[in-house]
């Protein structure tokens, strides 16, 4: 199944385009003509309004939705072919929005074996992954606990795991932070960037502005379309073009925007609180 | 808003006792064996070896006596009223108390409380068992039990794999409930006051968003279960693999015991 696919290159969309059915409207297209490329350890983030298909993007690309039109390859392997399938979701797991519909079983480390055991992978070596999943994303003290009295960051954490026991190439997060506190936010934003450095690609869907400012490179979204795609530094530069797609830019990028009219010099490349202030005493 | 706080199925305490440490399919077969010994019992002799059986496990087990009590909470009623229908009904022995035309006999004193002592024994050894092993064992053992029918073409997996997610979302479930509760409490519902009826009919507005509410969850589930490469029970393996050692087969053999000796001396 290997067509020329570079050697890190991990996903690739060539004219992804995804229809269905509504009941009153008729058909309804969620995505048009997307074609984009994923390289292995890159840290992406997918920005876009609510309906602009974010989640149907990224149920493409562990096969959970096949295209319409156009083809989406993981790591060589064609989602179309149906007998790709269980491979292409192990090498991409997935993390969804609401951690309590994701979680199976009734304790930890019995739901971070859920996706190991339907590897078919030995007893002894589920155990190995579990408990080194549960170490990466810092819920090693938690294995007995049972799901719902964690917190939101935690549950969130042990979904991440339960991906991580896989040993996928690729992590794909819809709106992993979307219901939880800001300490859970910041609990999953950690455990996402330190599990990128240890070689992970992952590909980040939020409509929080100020978590795609970590990211390499940024994808927006709009009306099912690819909007705008580049460094987090180059897609801020066009506030004017997100306000009108009914997205903000960080605080921070705003108010090194409106310095710089006010006559201020910065650099271009100012998005975190940090990077300002040393802009500023420079 | 504590109607759903004393219900204790799958109240699983983890511990390191022998209780624990058993194979819950020895567990399993163990306690049937024993609920056929605690209704094979004639006499308070009997009862009191089963006691001291049933009691020795009980403080070794490393659970607080309050769960056990806990446990017997819904039968109370039951209890009281085998004793009274006991106490007036059967008949036999000599009179201790003539009540117009009602008797109270000796017989049916000894019968209520023998028969209150047999539901004692039973919520108690089954407790012994739900509170001792994890619902996923649980799970584990009923689908072992359930293998052989799975020729017959009965979803022995899929079934134990429904309850492992019913169990797992009881308590999301209940927390779930509450909220709703509270948020038509906030607008006027009454769910504690009425008779049966109203109280019953109080209760579609939170029994309609539950529904629906679950049907999402399934779907979402479901989902997230297939995202995570799930394909039912073929080629799939255990994170921890049911293995009987000679301790669980002395744990049978046991208990076969007690079968025998009750039933050999008619104790």
């Amino acid at each position: 199944m290997y067509r020329g696919v570079s050697p890190i290159e991990i996903i690739r969309a060539k004219g992804l385009g995804f229809k269905y059915q509504q009941a009153d409207t008729g058909e309804c297209w969620a995505l048009r003509d997307i074609s984009f490329t994923i390289n292995k350890g890159e840290f992406i983030v997918i920005l876009g309004p609510n309906g602009s298909g974010k989640s149907t993007l990224a149920k493409h690309l562990n096969a959970l939705l096949l295209p319409t039109c156009g083809e989406v390859w993981v790591n060589g392997l064609l989602t179309s072919d149906e007998a790709n399938h269980w491979q292409i979701r192990q090498l991409a797991g997935m993390v969804f929005q609401n951690p309590d519909n994701q979680i199976v079983a009734t304790t930890v480390e019995e739901d971070v074996a859920f996706g190991p055991e339907n590897l078919g992978v030995p007893s002894a070596e589920i155990r190995a992954r579990v408990d080194e999943a549960l170490e990466l994303v810092g819920m090693a003290g938690y294995k007995k606990h049972a799901p719902h009295l964690l917190s939101g960051g935690q549950k969130q954490r042990v979904a991440i795991a339960g991906v991580i026991a896989m040993r996928p190439e690729c992590l794909i997060l819809d709106e992993p932070t979307a219901m939880l506190d800001p300490r859970g936010r910041i609990e999953v934003m950690e455990t996402v960037q330190r599990l990128n450095k240890e070689g992970i690609t992952v590909i980040l869907i939020t409509h929080f502005m100020e978590e795609a400012v970590i990211a390499d490179r940024v994808m927006v979204l709009a009306d099912g379309r690819l909007a705008m795609s580049g460094t987090p530094a180059e897609v801020f530069m066009r506030g004017d073009e997100l306000r009108a797609l009914g997205l903000d830019t960080p605080p921070v990028v705003r108010l090194a925007q409106e310095l710089r009219l006010a006559g201020v010099e910065l650099a271009p490349s100012v998005l975190t609180v940090e990077e300002l202030v040393s802009e500023l005493c420079r | 808003m504590n109607m759903f706080r004393s219900i204790t199925i799958g109240q699983y305490l983890p511990g390191d006792s022998l209780l624990h440490r058993l194979d819950p399919r020895a567990k399993f077969i163990a306690l049937l064996l024993f609920i056929v010994a605690i209704f094979l019992v004639n006499t308070y002799w009997g009862y009191l070896i089963l006691a001291v059986i049933v009691t020795t496990f009980l403080f070794t087990s490393g659970i607080p006596l309050s769960y056990f009590f806990r446990g017997l909470r819904p039968v109370y009623y039951i209890m009281l009223f085998t004793l009274l229908i006991h106490i007036f009904f059967t008949k036999g022995g000599s009179v201790l108390l003539r009540l117009g035309p009602a008797t109270i006999d000796s017989y049916g004193i000894y019968l209520g409380f023998y028969m209150v002592l047999r539901i004692i024994f039973l919520v108690v050894s089954t407790s012994l068992l739900t509170l001792t092993t994890s619902p996923i064992a649980l799970t584990d053992a009923l689908e072992y039990f359930m293998k052989p029918l799975s020729y017959l073409g009965v979803p022995a997996h899929e079934i134990a794999m429904m309850m492992t997610i019913a169990l797992r979302f009881i308590p999301t479930l209940m927390e779930e409930s509450e909220k709703i509760m509270k948020a038509q409490m906030a607008r006027g519902a009454d769910f504690e006051s009425g008779n049966i009826i109203n109280r019953a009919k109080n209760l579609v507005p939170l029994l309609v968003p539950l529904f629906v509410s679950s049907f999402r969850r399934a779907d979402e589930l479901a989902i997230a279960m297939e995202a995570r490469c799930y394909r039912g029970g073929m080629g799939r393996t255990r994170l921890r693999e049911l293995q009987a050692t000679p301790r669980d087969f002395l744990a049978v053999a046991v208990a076969g015991l007690i079968i025998a000796v009750i039933a050999g001396t008619g104790l």
